[in-house]
């Protein structure tokens, strides 16, 4: 009889269930996963090396940059983080603007999850017909901000341009139509037979261990954790637009699949209400902040995929922030979230991995490369101390 | 086991016009509102540079005009521009004229720059 051995299967850092540069390496004894590494900095850019050789405004659109999906959220952040370290009063037409255009957001985030999930379980019908309907939140996107992907709507201290009744119209008429798909998508995710067998019981990360991982955003909602920042520390207009946070006590695959499709759901009634509530005024200061006291500041937000925190410095000096941190909800829902792969089988693993919502060009940050002698390494926070200038 | 929801939408769909588009051929207009191509109106620039130093990727040239009185007028290179429009709330004097345009798909540098538009009787 032949010894049981384990074979490691590599999953990326190109293939065709992750749509983006990760590799995993599985450990797998039969179909069973028993070993899970995580082989990141296929996507590392030095984002925030970047940022302390940047001007304030400049920084702005490189923040933006970080992620693709969800780069209005990290440009509100940033503001946030800026207007908190100078003190700026955002007025309110600009705060409710930036809820719009982040709720519109949300939407075609939580769509484009869900349909490469549905795509990650075999089901490409539904993939189809979802990115086939999260284009017209796309085009809604273009009409408000000037651009279907990249907004850059926000500037430091409000936003950059205003819309009018006629816009307003629009999008409301649209709205109808997504609701209604999301509406039938939602009872397609919740009785298809297909998607049940695939997600239901699968990958289930139970209420202490999702505090255990520090799980943030949907993946830790759907472990019945209440955790969305838009009520816990209500920035911009978020405290006086009313909403529901969605909260599964499934705590599988299924669950954090529902609360995005909930959540869909429920910023589409945000951005009705924000558009019947919208109040008069101006949208941003009349002249644009280029010199900064010195001081701290922090923007701290629910982006589509967790909770984002911005930490910046500034030394009064120059032009440039002295120091700015970027902590993505997907840095801790991807390198804390494998741990669950550990014990499940090896077809499950993408869509386990796809329900986290992860999102890697958000979570690269260090990884050190000694290019003599080709290793590559982590290093602790002693040794990053030591090399600070 | 109940058939999947899907199959109904799947089958009428058959019968359905494609809902992508033969690029070329056809096309989507842009929203009303799209950020596309800028250039800076002359008459108006005061030649201060704000939108050059403002730019994040450096897509503007203060290049200098001798026909035009040896003033320095933004060039905007528009294959590194990301259609920011930082350049359009900096101007203090809103000079820029700002179109729906998308960029052309032109392998050229030289020739995908938006000059500054000068008006016939400033020669």
């Amino acid at each position: 009889m032949s010894q049981v051995r384990t074979v490691e299967i590599p999953i990326g850092p190109q293939h065709p269930a992750l749509h983006e540069p990760l590799q995993l390496k599985l450990k797998v004894d039969g179909e069973v996963v028993v070993d899970v590494f995580l082989v990141p900095g296929f996507n590392h850019r030095g984002v925030e090396w970047l940022a302390e050789r940047r001007s304030f405004i400049h920084c702005l659109y490189m923040c933006s940059r970080v992620c693709g999906i969800c780069n209005t959220i990290h440009g509100t952040t940033y503001a946030l983080a800026v207007e908190d370290l100078a003190k700026i009063e955002v007025p309110p037409r600009a705060k409710w603007l930036r809820v719009l255009v982040n709720e519109l957001e949300r939407i075609h985030s939580h769509m484009i999850i869900l349909a490469i999930i549905a795509e990650l379980i075999g089901f490409d019908t539904l993939f189809m017909l979802l990115m086939r309907d999260r284009e017209r939140v796309m085009y809604l996107k273009e009409l408000v901000t000037g651009n279907r992907v990249l907004a850059d709507y926000i500037a430091i201290g409000g936003v950059k341009r205003d819309i009018n009744q006629e816009k307003a119209d629009i999008i409301k008429k649209h709205l109808n139509y997504i609701e209604e798909r999301m509406k039938y998508y939602k009872k397609v995710f919740a009785e298809d037979p297909i998607v049940r067998r695939r997600l239901v019981d699968v990958g289930k990360i139970p209420y202490s261990r999702a505090i255990d991982l520090c799980l943030v955003g949907p993946t830790a909602r759907g472990s019945g954790i209440s955790c969305d920042i838009r009520k816990l520390d209500p920035y911009d207009a978020y405290d006086e637009v009313p909403f529901n946070e969605i909260v599964y006590k499934e705590c599988d695959s299924w669950a954090r699949v529902m609360v995005r499709v909930d959540e869909t759901l429920e910023s589409i009634n945000m951005v009705r209400y924000v558009l019947d509530h919208l109040p008069s005024g101006p949208i941003g200061p009349k002249v644009i902040p280029r010199r900064f006291p010195a001081g701290e500041g922090i923007g701290r937000s629910e982006a589509p995929r967790g909770e984002l925190l911005y930490h910046i410095i500034h030394d009064g000096k120059g032009m440039n922030p002295y120091r700015l941190k970027i902590r993505t909800p997907s840095f801790t829902n991807i390198h804390n979230g494998i741990k669950i792969l550990v014990g499940q089988h090896i077809a499950d693993v993408p869509a386990i991995f796809g329900s986290y919502d992860p999102c890697i060009s958000c979570s690269e940050r260090v990884t050190v490369v000694d290019v003599k002698t080709e290793r590559t390494y982590t290093m602790r926070l002693k040794d990053l101390s030591k090399m600070k200038r | 086991m109940s058939l999947p929801r899907l199959l109904k939408e799947a089958a009428e769909n058959l019968f359905k016009k494609p809902a992508t588009l033969p690029f070329p051929k056809e096309d989507i207009p842009p929203a009303p509102g799209y950020r596309g191509l800028h250039r800076v109106d002359a008459s108006k620039c005061i030649s201060c540079g704000l939108c050059a130093i403002d730019c994040p990727t450096k897509a503007i040239e203060m290049r200098v005009y001798s026909e035009y009185g040896n003033k320095r007028y933004p060039v905007v290179h528009y294959y590194r521009c990301v259609f920011c429009y930082q350049c359009v709330i900096s101007c203090p004097k809103k000079a820029y004229v700002i179109t729906e345009t998308r960029p052309p798909p032109i392998g050229d540098k030289e020739r995908l720059i938006g000059e500054p538009i000068f008006k016939k009787e400033e020669k």
